[in-house]
């Protein structure tokens, strides 16, 4: 069917399709811009399965991720080792959670990894603080970003903890509705 | 390996040995294995891909399920397995090479991503709305072409002498196109072809009544799913401000570092309105009321003065129609113009003012200035098309002979005169405030696009396409062109002018509001009208598919009776006497309806209800995981005292070690404690839930297990 590609083999790209929300063409296309950050690394030629990881530095350099805030939390939560250095699948499993074709309880769940900057499975309020200085440029004062931080554990923990998890974040979740659009990256 | 980062740490914390975590995860595996291996083929597909793991996990989670399946159907046929398999995959391979050859040719996908990644989701969703509003006229064009004008192409009607091509057609509608197929005059009520009968009369009526209610029920689908997803209670405050609001789509610099500044603001306002919850004087309370009182008598008296301004200038376009009947000169025909072009003015101006009355206004929610603007620009459209709604239904049937054509050749003209002044909107608008707000006025800014006032004339167009269905069943074509031609104005005037917005607003809200707009008065409004020409109006006399019958509908009697009387088949004169004819039935739908509702009402009432129950009950959950969590400690200190003064068990530090090994920043606060949350090897979507019965479970046990050893 169609043309010949070497880059995969047919089985390769059946687990690919089955295990991401993605088609052939655009796995393809994928790969495509996955080799275009690093040419001399990233083989042409996958069919046997090559060990190749991306640094951090190249990948946030994609033009999709290179204003966004959360760049390097994104390409770490998707890395193996935590890092940020990204084989070809971890790649791929980025951007098919980012689609728009994934469902909301998958996106939660790595939206929440994103946000979970010490990675103890608690958003608690230092990671708030750390979201916080991301998106407003740090230009509010100490005490600003204290009190909002305050605010947030108060309004979305609802065991009481004083820190979110996961459940109080899926609750949160829940209720926005413009969720499932705005974590959405195109590729 | 695991569900989450730390999820086999957590189990290490608890004092289990690497060894028992592994066994933990793997069993947790092989429990996954079995229940996907149960599912059917696209059920299993769709589980594997929502797996919260890595690449390489689900693809080893795959290839399992492939072997373990195989194996289980392993020694018998084989052969007929394996071709099944490579014949569902097959399929599979079909079906997916469909979707991309689909998505291939979806309109407009990289426009669409350039729009929302320099200026945002909302702004794409207007660009969406008109997408899906080009669908619909798409479709209404493919079906009137297809089964209306084409077999009138084939057989066309014996046509009185036609004007001459004059150039003036082409935004008039008038003359040379009046007897063209473009009109409901141009149809015969004729049958075509011998053989079987092809009877215009019921294809002009089925085609559109079969297009409207496809339409109704798209709408209403869509109107209910929106509704649904997007109107759940939602909440506006910091913690959502911080976590689920940043819109990760924006890849243009000047866009994100508009959205930071304005989540500054936003964040900045929210923590001062605590002290700003003022307390306003009852007379300052008084004059607001009376502002708002003033507003809105002002806004209504503009509406029904434009509304008497079109009623009236449309008599007087009549008077001059029917005094030239028969000699239509250039100059006649372009004052036809007249009218469409005060439509479109008012529509024009009149949002303008309300948007500057609106300033005058203060709102204590943003959100509520909004709704107030689009109700306002919604009754102003509304009362326009009511009142010229009932000029065509009232005055024209009985002024003007061939009058259905006549509504047509209206509606045409407001239809064009509308998009010209969309492209001069457009240009006055945005054009010339981007040059006067960085050249000569600063102050004023560059411009937003406004999505309120864009979406409402979108639907102010669709509203005139649906009503003109009826009377030029080519008027689809002519929406669709305009549409297209929108996309890249808007487009271009967009990149070219506009600053990406600078509040984050609720686009989700905003969506079911346009598509309930768009069923309500909209969709509504123009069926109710298509519904009473062709229940109560009679068609004229000389032109058209239902010239000589009563009311339109007859078409549909005689036919029934024709069929009755052939008795060849009975059953859809049957319904039609039983069911559409008679009023009972009616009376039984609706009755069964109402008591619907009403059930669903109460169970709606019964969830709200529960939530709040379940909500009390998450609270009380925290507070007993504090309380025993506090309980394990002092009781783990008094052990480690006793413990002390005897022999020191092994183990315990052993496995602390281990832990320490694994983990060594761990969080404080608990360090003496033997573990903390366990996380559940959950199967499915879900992340861990950290429960507290799993937590005395496993503390029970350990505690059984050392005072076992320490009794030996």
């Amino acid at each position: 069917m169609g043309n010949k590609q070497t880059i995969f083999t047919d089985e390769q790209l059946d687990a690919y399709q089955d295990c991401t929300f993605f088609t052939r063409k655009e796995i393809l296309r994928i790969h495509g811009r996955y080799h275009e950050l690093a040419p001399h690394l990233v083989p042409m030629d996958y069919t046997n399965e090559p060990d190749v990881t991306l640094p951090l530095a190249l990948i946030v350099n994609m033009p999709e991720l290179k204003e966004n805030p959360f760049k390097n939390r994104i390409v770490e939560s998707f890395s193996e080792d935590g890092l940020g250095n990204q084989s070809f699948n971890d790649f791929v499993d980025m951007f098919s959670v980012l689609s728009e074709m994934a469902p909301r309880e998958l996106k939660a769940i790595y939206a929440f990894k994103i946000y979970d900057f010490n990675t103890d499975n608690y958003i608690c309020k230092e990671d708030l603080e750390k979201t916080l200085n991301k998106l407003t440029k740090e230009e509010l004062s100490a005490e600003e970003v204290n009190l909002v931080c305050e605010k947030s554990i108060v309004e979305a923990d609802l065991d009481g903890d004083n820190k979110l998890s996961f459940a109080d974040f899926e609750n949160m979740i829940a209720r926005a509705p413009d969720f499932l659009s705005t974590f959405h990256i195109r590729i | 390996m695991s569900l989450f980062p730390g999820g086999g740490v957590a189990l290490g914390k608890l004092g289990l040995t690497e060894e028992d975590i592994m066994d933990e995860i793997e069993s947790g595996k092989r429990d996954l294995v079995k229940e996907l291996v149960a599912m059917s083929s696209r059920e299993q597909i769709q589980a594997i891909r929502v797996l919260p793991m890595c690449l390489e996990d689900k693809k080893h989670i795959r290839s399992q399920v492939h072997d373990s399946k195989l194996s289980k159907h392993g020694l018998q046929l084989t052969c007929f397995t394996d071709c099944s398999e490579q014949v569902s995959r097959s399929f599979r391979r079909c079906g997916a090479n469909v979707v991309s050859a689909r998505q291939a040719m979806k309109l407009w996908q990289g426009t669409m991503k350039e729009v929302g990644g320099k200026f945002g989701t909302s702004v794409l969703s207007y660009f969406i709305f008109l997408k899906w509003l080009l669908m619909f006229n798409v479709f209404s064009f493919l079906i009137n072409f297809g089964f209306v004008t084409v077999p009138q192409l084939i057989q066309p009607p014996n046509k009185t002498a036609a004007v001459g091509f004059r150039g003036l057609e082409l935004l008039t509608g008038a003359g040379y196109f009046n007897q063209t197929v473009l009109y409901y005059g141009g149809y015969s009520n004729g049958t075509i072809g011998n053989e079987p009968v092809y009877d215009m009369q019921l294809a002009y009526f089925f085609t559109i009544a079969a297009y409207l209610v496809l339409c109704a029920v798209s709408l209403i689908y869509s109107v209910a799913r929106s509704f649904q997803k997007n109107f759940v209670l939602s909440t506006t405050g910091s913690a959502w401000r911080l976590l689920c609001s940043w819109d990760f789509s924006i890849t243009s610099e000047k866009a994100i570092r508009q959205r930071k500044n304005n989540l500054r603001v936003q964040l900045k306002e929210s923590l001062s309105e605590r002290s700003q919850r003022a307390h306003i004087s009852t007379s300052a309370k008084l004059k607001q009321f009376g502002i708002h009182l003033g507003t809105w008598l002002i806004s209504t008296a503009l509406a029904l003065a434009s509304c008497a301004a079109i009623y009236y200038l449309g008599l007087y376009n009549l008077e001059v129609i029917k005094d030239s009947q028969d000699s239509i000169s250039l100059l006649t025909e372009a004052s036809t113009l007249l009218l469409p072009f005060v439509v479109s003015l008012i529509n024009l101006i009149i949002p303008l003012l309300y948007s500057l009355i609106n300033k005058t206004e203060k709102y204590s929610n943003p959100r509520t200035q909004i709704y107030v603007i689009i109700l306002r620009n919604v009754f102003l459209k509304m009362g326009i098309l009511g009142i010229l709604c009932y000029y065509w239904m009232y005055n024209v049937p009985t002024t003007i002979s061939c009058w259905e054509s006549f509504i047509g050749q209206d509606l045409y003209r407001l239809v064009i005169i509308d998009f010209i002044f969309s492209m001069l909107e457009s240009f006055f608008g945005e054009f010339l405030h981007n040059v006067i707000g960085t050249r000569c006025l600063p102050s004023l800014g560059v411009p937003e696009f406004d999505i309120a006032r864009n979406v409402l004339d979108l639907i102010y167009a669709q509203t005139l396409a649906w009503i003109g269905i009826y009377f030029s069943p080519l008027l689809p074509l002519i929406q669709m062109i305009k549409l297209f031609l929108m996309f890249y104005l808007k487009k271009v005037s967009l990149n070219q002018n506009c600053q990406p917005p600078r509040r984050s607003g609720r686009a989700a809200q905003m969506q079911t509001i346009f598509i309930a707009l768009l069923f309500f008065p909209s969709f509504v409004g123009a069926l109710s009208m298509v519904a009473y020409t062709v229940w109560s109006l009679k068609p004229s006399e000389h032109c058209g598919p239902f010239q000589g019958l009563n009311i339109t509908f007859e078409a549909v009697a005689l036919w029934m009776d024709r069929q009755g009387s052939v008795s060849e088949s009975m059953w859809p004169v049957w319904i039609y006497n039983n069911v559409i004819k008679s009023e009972l039935f009616f009376y039984l739908i609706s009755l069964i309806i109402l008591v619907l509702i009403f059930f669903f009402w109460q169970i709606t009432q019964g969830r709200k209800l529960l939530i709040t129950l379940l909500r009390e009950q998450i609270v009380n959950e925290g507070k007993d995981k504090a309380f025993l969590l506090d309980k394990l400690q002092k009781l783990q200190k008094e052990k480690q005292t006793t413990a002390s003064s005897q022999r020191p068990y092994r183990q315990i530090p052993q496995s602390f070690d281990r832990r320490q090994e694994i983990e060594p920043d761990y969080d404080q606060d608990f360090e003496d404690l033997p573990g903390r949350p366990l996380p559940e090897e959950d199967t499915g979507p879900v992340g861990p839930p950290f429960t507290s019965a799993l937590i005395q479970a496993m503390m029970a046990r350990r505690q059984a297990e050392e005072e076992e050893e320490e009794g030996y």
